[in-house]
């Protein structure tokens, strides 16, 4: 026998025990996911490639979903079939219904005004609304969005290139001159030492790292906030603010929100050459006491892998019976794991912060959850994963019973009140059962960040109100500038029944004055 | 955690002469070590492997990182086999009849060379080994029952694979899905593309010429006649991998010389914008700003002879056009309008109204 059949056979035996072993069951906290939301899909378009960069609604009732190969497709509830609307675009990453009843989608090197002018129901004329930014053909320099503000304005976002891989010869735009010399970029023998020159992720091409305002109408460009790394997560809250969210990695500790503001800067350094007020200074060269003070922090910080290690589309739940109680609060989408997430950002003394937990966390979900839609009753979900973690399809998710579980979290001159969605059952007052892991993560040029001067703490006091809906939770030394990480497992309701999601974590950047 | 990590399988093959040996760990030849080089393999819905076919070197260290992501529950492997033996081993899989699960479905034989676990759903695994030294075309399939048939790819080591869609070593509806557009013409692909700018487009005019057109400099780029592009491994990567461009371009516009001038031959390049275009039953019409004039460029195969043809029309020249052409021995334009003189058509504003240039090669065939 020779040792490839060897080697075969041994596999095949030790096979045997090691795949009985992960057959397929529902782990239980899965199950427990579904005795509250109902977790389906559908179909995709036959023949065309599974991965979703975009989803929309269209004013006829149908869903207008951007596929990976450059298709967009209608599908019709009602039929269940779909529709191929447009195609050949390059990797579509968001859809938006255009006010004048087109169909706006951001592909890599542009955004794209799609119209119908004939009424055979497929796309006709691929107007380009804006596409005056800059490319260098690296593959990381996605196009995220767009959004549309309160303002009316489109908003979106462009990923930097990643050290991962050099630039074309041929680019599009003008190079930034600030920082490592474009013949560096063309030595590729010595692209592992000119690489580390160029920064872990670099923006030497117009407005990557940015954000950017787009006027509907005119396609018109503003500048409106830089620091992003790979921003594919963009949504406004009721009141009109405007959260951007990143990815993990340098200069990114962990995974931020961010509450956006026009001429912000966001802690990515790469993006601030092009700043109209930039003076030429490399900023990976700037100390970090300097871009310390430039920049605004997260509002929320997601810990890496515990929460989210690559969130994506954020929208709000809708204020419907359907959704109650969670109507109105934002969620989260997040790649590497089958898990949408709520936001509970708050704003103290004109300070963002606030806290995430799991909403949805099943492997029912599969991972790669990057768009997000509201139906009806229904939250569609959009899967890619490229060369990365990930999944294929669309899911569909229903709320069918309310879980036990933490609604609301503020913070508090002394701690933090949580609200929940059924009274907590007696006990609930005992610091113990609310065990906090405190830490903050570095920001720092290196991939990532340890979480940080970790410590162990159990609140000094905890008061259940008379309903047992809602608690204060005091802490001895509340200090800003740390994620407070909880682990509310150890609640019940009075139902006897224990948190869906326990984990729920505030970043707290300012303790409210008393 | 969504996935069950299945066991990295390091299997380095040096039986049968067939395999590559390892590298001797020797300390006078201290090269380092390379890292293998990782590739994706997915496992999609409709008995597919993406990619349909992976290439590499003889004696390469890959590693095969391979994700179930058939969305109809479907359970599949990964079997790598010697050249020319895909049916005998589907066959032999099948006949393992009851002793299939046990094996999860991979027959004991020598023409298996290395496999995947069996993968459910959700499933992935890896598979690390050294491509065999001997040249040749080694095929993968999926020994699960009822799946071998269908779904099946190759690895060409040291043999450079045919057009994706005249490949017999792929399943012929394989074979047809990996031209972008699916075979379609006309057909335009935004995509990157070898040769040209990052906003490139790929065009599959009627017939069999092909084109690329820069979106970012709004001009030609190149012509070939055959097939579409191969844009399988820069779909199944993150965008990496340039579209394979299957035959040699019979033609190439220069580099940095943007052809239309306006007023005089020798005027300055103006700075060109893109403002999209309009899909036709004859191939797109791109509609650009060249300075201040707007310029609508209708890319077409070329009427009774074998080439393309662009339809230029300006309905504004601020007075001359010109549009200039590459010296090429084999190339030949002709026009619908005005006046050829050095490889440089001159239009009156008139004649830029509506003019439709053709171009021709020795090297097109009919």
């Amino acid at each position: 026998m020779n040792l490839v059949k060897l080697c075969s056979h041994m596999l095949a035996l030790f096979a045997v025990t090691a795949f009985a072993s992960a057959a397929e069951t529902t782990p239980p906290a899965d199950a427990r996911v579904a005795q509250h939301y109902a977790i389906g899909k559908i179909s995709t378009p036959p023949g065309v490639d599974p991965q979703l960069g975009g989803l929309a609604l269209l004013p006829d009732g149908r869903l207008a979903a951007a596929f990976h190969h450059g298709q967009v497709a209608f599908y019709d509830f009602k039929t269940l079939n779909w529709k191929i609307f447009a195609e050949g675009l390059h990797e579509p990453l968001g859809l938006l219904l255009g006010q004048d009843g087109s169909l706006l989608v951001m592909q890599r090197p542009e955004l794209t005004r799609l119209r119908d002018t004939d009424g055979d129901g497929v796309a006709d004329r691929y107007e380009a609304l804006w596409e005056d930014f800059g490319m260098t053909g690296n593959y990381h320099e996605f196009a995220f969005g767009p959004v549309r503000g309160p303002n009316g304005k489109l908003y979106v976002s462009l990923n930097l290139a990643s050290a991962g891989d050099t630039i074309r010869e041929e680019i599009r735009g003008e190079w930034s001159p600030i920082g490592l010399s474009r013949e560096k970029f063309y030595d590729v023998a010595d692209w592992k030492k000119n690489s580390t020159a160029a920064g872990r992720m670099y923006g030497r091409v117009k407005w990557r790292g940015c954000i950017m305002e787009i006027d509907e109408a005119t396609g018109a460009a503003e500048l409106f906030a830089t620091g992003f790394r790979s921003p594919d997560g963009m949504g406004f809250d009721a009141a009109g603010n405007f959260f951007v969210n990143d990815n993990q990695g340098d200069w990114r500790g962990t995974s931020p929100v961010h509450v956006v503001q026009r001429g912000g800067f966001y802690g990515h350094p790469a993006s601030l050459v092009w700043r109209p007020d930039w003076e030429g200074t490399e900023p990976l060269k700037l100390p970090i006491e300097k871009l310390n003070a430039l920049r605004t922090v997260a509002a929320i910080n997601l810990p890496h892998s515990f929460y989210a290690s690559s969130p994506t589309a954020m929208i709000l739940i809708p204020q419907t019976a359907a959704w109650s109680p969670f109507g109105g609060q934002m969620i989260v989408g997040e790649m590497n794991s089958g898990r949408v997430l709520r936001l509970l950002p708050e704003q103290v003394d004109g300070v963002w912060q606030g806290a995430c937990v799991s909403f949805v966390d099943s492997q029912a979900l599969r991972g790669g959850i990057h768009r997000l839609l509201f139906v009806g009753d229904t939250l569609y979900v959009g899967r890619t994963h490229l060369i990365w973690a990930g999944g294929e399809g669309i899911g569909t998710v229903k709320l069918t019973k309310t879980p036990f579980e933490a609604l609301t979290m503020h913070a508090t001159p002394d701690g933090f009140r949580f609200t929940f969605t059924a009274p907590l059952a007696a006990g609930a007052a005992e610091p113990a059962r609310w065990p906090v892991r405190r830490y903050y993560y570095k920001y720092h040029e290196p991939y990532g960040s340890p979480q940080t001067e970790l410590t162990q703490i159990t609140p000094s006091k905890v008061t259940v109100s008379a309903d047992g809906l809602s608690a204060e939770v005091a802490f001895a030394d509340l200090k800003p500038g740390f994620i407070y990480d909880f682990n509310l497992s150890g609640l019940t309701s009075k139902q006897g029944e224990s948190p869906l999601n326990p984990a729920i974590a505030y970043s707290l950047n300012k303790v409210p004055a008393k | 955690m969504r996935f069950f990590y299945l066991l990295v399988l390091a299997v380095t093959l040096t039986s049968s002469g067939l395999l590559a040996q390892p590298a001797p760990a020797s300390k006078a030849k201290a090269a380092p070590a390379k890292k293998p080089r990782i590739v994706k393999m997915f496992m999609r819905d409709g008995l597919r492997f993406e990619p349909p076919r992976l290439v590499a070197e003889p004696g390469e260290q890959i590693v095969v990182e391979i994700e179930n992501n058939d969305s109809t529950d479907q359970t599949h492997n990964f079997v790598l086999l010697r050249p020319g033996t895909r049916d005998a081993v589907v066959q032999a899989g099948l006949a393992l009849a009851e002793k299939g699960p046990v094996l999860e479905y991979v027959p004991p034989s020598a023409d298996v060379l290395v496999h995947s676990r069996l993968l459910a759903a959700e499933g992935s695994g890896s598979i690390a080994f050294t491509v065999p030294t001997t040249p040749g075309i080694y095929p993968y399939v999926c020994t699960f029952p009822g799946h071998g048939m269908i779904m099946y790819g190759a690895l060409y080591a040291g043999v450079t694979p045919p057009p994706i869609e005249k490949d017999p070593n792929l399943p012929p509806m394989v074979a047809h899905g990996a031209v972008a557009g699916g075979g379609q013409r006309p057909f335009a692909q935004r995509i990157f593309m070898p040769d040209a700018g990052p906003a490139a487009v790929a065009i599959a005019l009627v017939g069999s010429q092909n084109v690329c057109w820069d979106a970012g400099q709004c001009r030609l780029r190149y012509a070939w006649q055959g097939s579409f592009i191969d844009a399988s491994e820069n779909w199944a990567g993150n965008g990496k991998i340039l579209p394979i461009v299957p035959t040699k371009p019979w033609w190439r516009a220069l580099k940095d010389d943007f052809p239309l001038r306006f007023g005089a031959v020798d005027s300055a390049a103006p700075k060109v914008k893109f403002l999209g275009y309009a899909a036709t039953t004859t191939g797109p019409v791109f509609h650009y700003r060249a300075g201040v004039t707007e310029v609508y460029e209708h890319v077409l195969p070329a009427a009774g002879r074998p080439g393309i043809a662009l339809r230029l029309q300006i309905p504004r020249a601020p007075g001359l056009v010109f549009y200039r052409t590459a010296a090429d021995p084999n190339a030949q334009w002709t026009s619908s309008a005005g006046t050829w003189r050095d490889g440089v058509l001159m239009l009156t504003p008139a004649q830029a109204a509506d003019v439709t240039l053709t171009l021709t090669s020795a090297l097109c065939t009919p």
